[in-house]
């Protein structure tokens, strides 16, 4: 069997990709299943050795309530927000003056028995000190008559690498067996 | 151990910036490609850009259908007969604020395949302000050549500016 090169391939100007490749791209850090109702699920000392931050997961809350993400702790009202969201009928776009956290969901899903959203959030370049981290998130729940489809940007205006993440249910708690899990995406040559 | 998500290359803008990022030389050996991009143009005035994709350094043969916003409003859009696949994974704008990037991912699935290529993409631009952009486009290029490059350049803007970045991806469906 042929070995695999592990030259590193980040470079100015155009790139070639000559079959020098780096197998293993998106790793799991860590993964939270709730066993109780729960306001905040936290992701602390995330390992700055990756690219980009992926969080996927399934929730539902004891209230209609905002789902939001914290980075580094910090909840003061920096956030930009903006949405694109669908309701079945109409769509439309919203801003929000800046929060005390990214909205991911604007409102969590009121439990229904069994039924929980889904959602996948990325942070882009997360230990990037020459960047605000921007946070993409598309998230939905679905009701069988009603529900939402939203999707989210939002920035944490800092050029801090994020060493940790919160997923805060703003007002209300995120209820048993609902589900996170985090991942680091590599960059080539990692 | 085979994987089923690879890193194929990585590009990050330096000093000055530059007009287009290619990906050159794609190997044929996945099955998917997904491209996640963070970045800022030169535009200026309305806090957004969005990528053109092209395929094998051809400029014609593609389509695309969006759904977008705008901070304040909704939006749905179409092109026909087009040089490019335009308005793929929003971008920021030098007008948007300071350091702020994009967020955004392209993904084509069966690239090696001889039917024509589908191209589904969704990216978010930001800025300290009312009008941000939100942008999902399904694209097409009618052409059933094998994908073998990728240039990406501002749909508005010359110039991708400095800290942008564009990974490339390969998603194999057997291990």
């Amino acid at each position: 069997m042929a070995s695999i090169s592990l030259k590193y391939k980040s470079k100015q100007g155009s790139l070639t990709a000559p079959g020098d490749v780096d197998p293993g791209a998106m790793i799991p850090i860590a993964t939270t299943t709730l066993s109780t109702a729960t306001a905040t699920v936290t992701f602390s000392n995330i390992p700055q050795s990756y690219e980009h931050l992926q969080i996927r997961g399934i929730s539902a809350s004891t209230a209609s309530q905002a789902i939001l993400i914290r980075c580094n702790n910090d909840a003061t009202n920096i956030y930009y927000n903006h949405e694109l969201v669908g309701d079945g009928s109409n769509a439309s776009a919203n801003s929000r003056t800046p929060r005390t956290g990214a909205v991911i969901m604007p409102q969590g899903m009121s439990a229904t028995a069994n039924i929980f959203a889904g959602l996948v959030v990325d942070i882009l370049d997360y230990t990037n000190t020459n960047k605000y981290k921007t946070i993409r998130s598309l998230s939905g729940n679905d009701l069988n008559g009603s529900g939402y489809v939203w999707f989210n940007s939002s920035a944490f205006p800092s050029t801090s690498a994020v060493t940790q993440i919160d997923l805060v249910n703003n007002g209300s708690t995120f209820v048993q067996y609902s589900s996170f899990a985090l991942y680091g995406i590599k960059r080539a040559g990692a | 151990m085979a994987y089923t998500y690879s890193k194929i290359a990585t590009y990050t803008v330096g000093s000055g910036g530059v007009a287009s990022i290619n990906f050159l030389n794609i190997p044929q050996t996945y099955t998917d490609l997904k491209i996640v991009i963070s970045a800022r143009s030169n535009r200026t005035g309305t806090n957004v850009d969005t990528v053109k994709i092209t395929f094998n350094s051809s400029s014609s043969g593609y389509s695309n259908r969006g759904l977008g916003g705008t901070g304040s409003s909704a939006f749905s859009f179409t092109n026909v007969g087009s040089a490019s696949i335009e308005d793929n994974a929003a971008t920021t704008d030098n007008s948007a604020t300071a350091n702020t990037f994009g967020n955004g991912e392209i993904y084509i699935p069966n690239y090696t395949s001889s039917n024509n290529k589908s191209v589904s993409s969704e990216g978010v631009s930001e800025t300290n302000a009312t009008n941000a952009y939100q942008f999902m486009t399904a694209g097409l290029w009618s052409n059933s050549t094998p994908i073998t490059s990728i240039t990406l350049v501002p749909l508005v803007g010359t110039t991708w500016l400095q800290y942008s970045t564009a990974h490339l991806y390969g998603i194999k469906a057997e291990l």
